[in-house]
């Protein structure tokens, strides 16, 4: 089991990815907070979180399959315990609230779509998605 | 009742009394010869050409090293807009920015209230892919020369920008332009080759004409000084090899003349229903009276000799704008500089002018500012129309020894200071689309 993501190891890629994420949405680097949120405070479109995730992998010489949040959250489940029909279970739901930790509790709706996920998105959620890639790219 | 002619001309009366007419209330020009309406303006009326070596790419083994390269650009886009330029190719930057000093000048620009009624119409699209994102396409994923359909998505291979590909759509000018300036109405992008600029614009008439727009946003935009653009025309012979002297290669009509040289940039107008615009007291630089359309329908890029097609779109134009050869000011020429077009173009003129002939002044910008392929049209419409505005007709340049083929009245060494009724624009397309336009001085113009 890989050991949990700390303070320290977002703190040291921090500023690249807000430089990709500054540089994607075309915006000053002081406008991009950790704590931003992607399509809410930083107005981004879907278009742009492809561009995000793309300059992610440039800058780290990572590889991070599209969608890979989601079924990182999804874990153990199968789908049909996951998400029925495009909406999110109940069980589904408790995974992501567990999985996007770095998201406020009350962003979370009851039988939210999977295609709304994204919207949750912080700056934090692309540093913890950095980490992760990295660390399947070492193992 | 009436009979054959008479009853065409009252016809035709009662509905040029009863059209909606189409005022030009804002130019924006990003051109080789400035990146202003007013830099472009200056340079040619001072004569001054805008074409020199190639700075956009090493084309030194090109047997074509010169090209009116737009120079020193800087989109000046800020605030929400800044990102588009993220989406925005070369040319769609340089139609950002003509687009956004058209409505600048015009003074009005969408809002809310009134974004329904503004429509967006624009020539572009010659060349689709930027040449660096086919090259690393093919060192990617086509090493062999084939597409190794394989690697394109395999995880192992470098990442690919996602936004390349939105950047290279032909329509994504148009897009960036309506979501930019927030227009809601009708939006169009013509493709016809050299024609598409005027054909634009002659499309954005008809909006206004017919009511399903008060406002258009209308122009051209294009840049081919890129290695496959240049490549092509050099293939086609087309272009002038007088890499020695650059400022004298472009010499339409000249009976030297040995080919176009390329340009780049954009033009647009901001086009208004006529009483919309005086009653906002907006100041109307000319009538966008009429457009002409014809296809010569004989070969892709030769002309026909005796100027077929041509003759069609400017007497059409001019029937559309109610207008008679006699009444013709200015022409601003297609003028090439190529042998053929020139040629037929002179052939063209006279079967329409005849007896005027002698008369109406001519002169080809494109002998400053070079070829601007799909903006060109919309370019020498903004020429026109500052041309009704100052009274000032800008000159041939390099016009240095007559061709009997081409014996018009054509402006020599300096512009010519007079007052101009009626203009017209001519834009001609490999393909055999031929566009010309009607522009009328507003004073002359009741109401």
């Amino acid at each position: 089991m890989a050991r949990e993501i700390n303070w320290e190891d977002i703190d040291n890629i921090y500023p690249r990815v807000a430089k990709a994420i500054a540089q994607a949405l075309v915006r000053d680097a002081g406008e991009v907070r950790l704590d931003s949120r992607l399509f809410g405070d930083l107005e981004a479109e879907s278009i742009d979180l492809l561009d995000i995730v793309f300059r992610l992998e440039r800058e780290f010489k990572v590889q991070i399959p599209r969608g890979r949040i989601i079924e990182d959250a999804r874990g153990d489940l199968s789908e049909a315990e996951f998400e029925h029909e495009g909406v999110l279970t109940g069980a589904g739901l408790k995974r992501l609230r567990e999985y996007l930790s770095e998201v406020p509790v009350e962003n979370f709706r009851s039988r939210m779509k999977l295609g709304d996920v994204p919207t949750l998105f912080k700056v934090e959620t692309m540093c913890k998605m950095v980490l992760r890639a990295m660390r399947a790219g070492a193992a | 009742m009436q009979d054959g002619p008479a009853r065409d001309a009252c016809r035709r009366g009662l509905i040029m009394a009863s059209r909606r007419r189409v005022a030009i209330t804002g130019v924006g020009l990003v051109t080789p010869l400035g990146n202003t309406t007013a830099a472009t303006w200056d340079a040619l009326l001072g004569g001054r050409s805008g074409v020199g070596p190639i700075r956009n790419f090493d084309a030194g083994g090109y047997p074509v090293r010169i090209a009116a390269e737009v120079k020193d650009f800087e989109p000046p886009i800020s605030g929400a807009n800044r990102k588009l330029l993220k989406y925005a190719a070369r040319h769609t930057r340089f139609a950002l920015a003509a687009a956004q000093e058209a409505l600048a000048d015009a003074g009005i620009h969408p809002e809310p209230a009134t974004s329904t009624r503004w429509g967006c119409v624009v020539g572009s699209g010659m060349m689709g892919v930027a040449f660096a994102e086919l090259v690393q396409f093919q060192h990617d994923f086509a090493p062999a020369g084939a597409v190794a359909s394989k690697l394109v998505f395999d995880p192992a291979m470098p990442a690919r920008d996602p936004v390349a590909y939105a950047r290279n759509q032909a329509n994504s000018g148009l897009g960036l332009l309506v979501q930019g300036f927030g227009i809601h109405g009708y939006a169009s992008s013509v493709h016809t080759a050299c024609a598409s600029g005027g054909q634009a614009l002659g499309l954005a008439m008809r909006l206004i004409r017919r009511g399903t727009a008060d406002y258009v946003l209308a122009g051209g935009f294009d840049s081919m000084i890129n290695p496959v653009g240049l490549a092509g025309f050099c293939m086609l012979g087309a272009l002038s090899t007088d890499n020695e002297t650059p400022y004298r290669a472009s010499r339409p009509f000249d009976r030297t003349r040995n080919g176009f040289v390329l340009g780049e940039g954009a033009g647009f107008l901001v086009l208004e229903e006529w009483q919309a615009a005086r009653r906002r007291g907006a100041r109307i630089y000319a009538e966008l009276a009429g457009d002409g359309n014809s296809l010569s329908s004989y070969r892709i890029t030769d002309s026909h000799p005796s100027g077929d097609g041509p003759i069609q779109a400017m007497r059409w134009a001019l029937a559309d704008a109610g207008v008679a050869p006699s009444e013709v000011g200015y022409i601003n020429a297609h003028g090439t500089s190529t042998a053929m077009n020139d040629r037929s173009e002179c052939a063209a003129i006279k079967a329409v002018f005849g007896p005027d002939t002698e008369r109406v002044p001519v002169s080809s910008t494109k002998s400053l500012m070079g070829h601007l392929i799909a903006g060109a049209g919309a370019v020498e419409a903004a020429v026109c129309a500052m041309s009704i505005r100052h009274a000032m007709l800008p000159v041939n340049a390099n016009l240095a020894e007559s061709d009997p083929d081409c014996d018009l009245n054509f402006i020599c060494e300096r512009p010519v200071s007079s007052r101009v009724g009626i203009a017209i624009s001519n834009s001609f397309g490999f393909g055999g689309s031929n566009s010309c336009l009607v522009f009328r001085n507003p004073e002359d113009v009741a109401g």
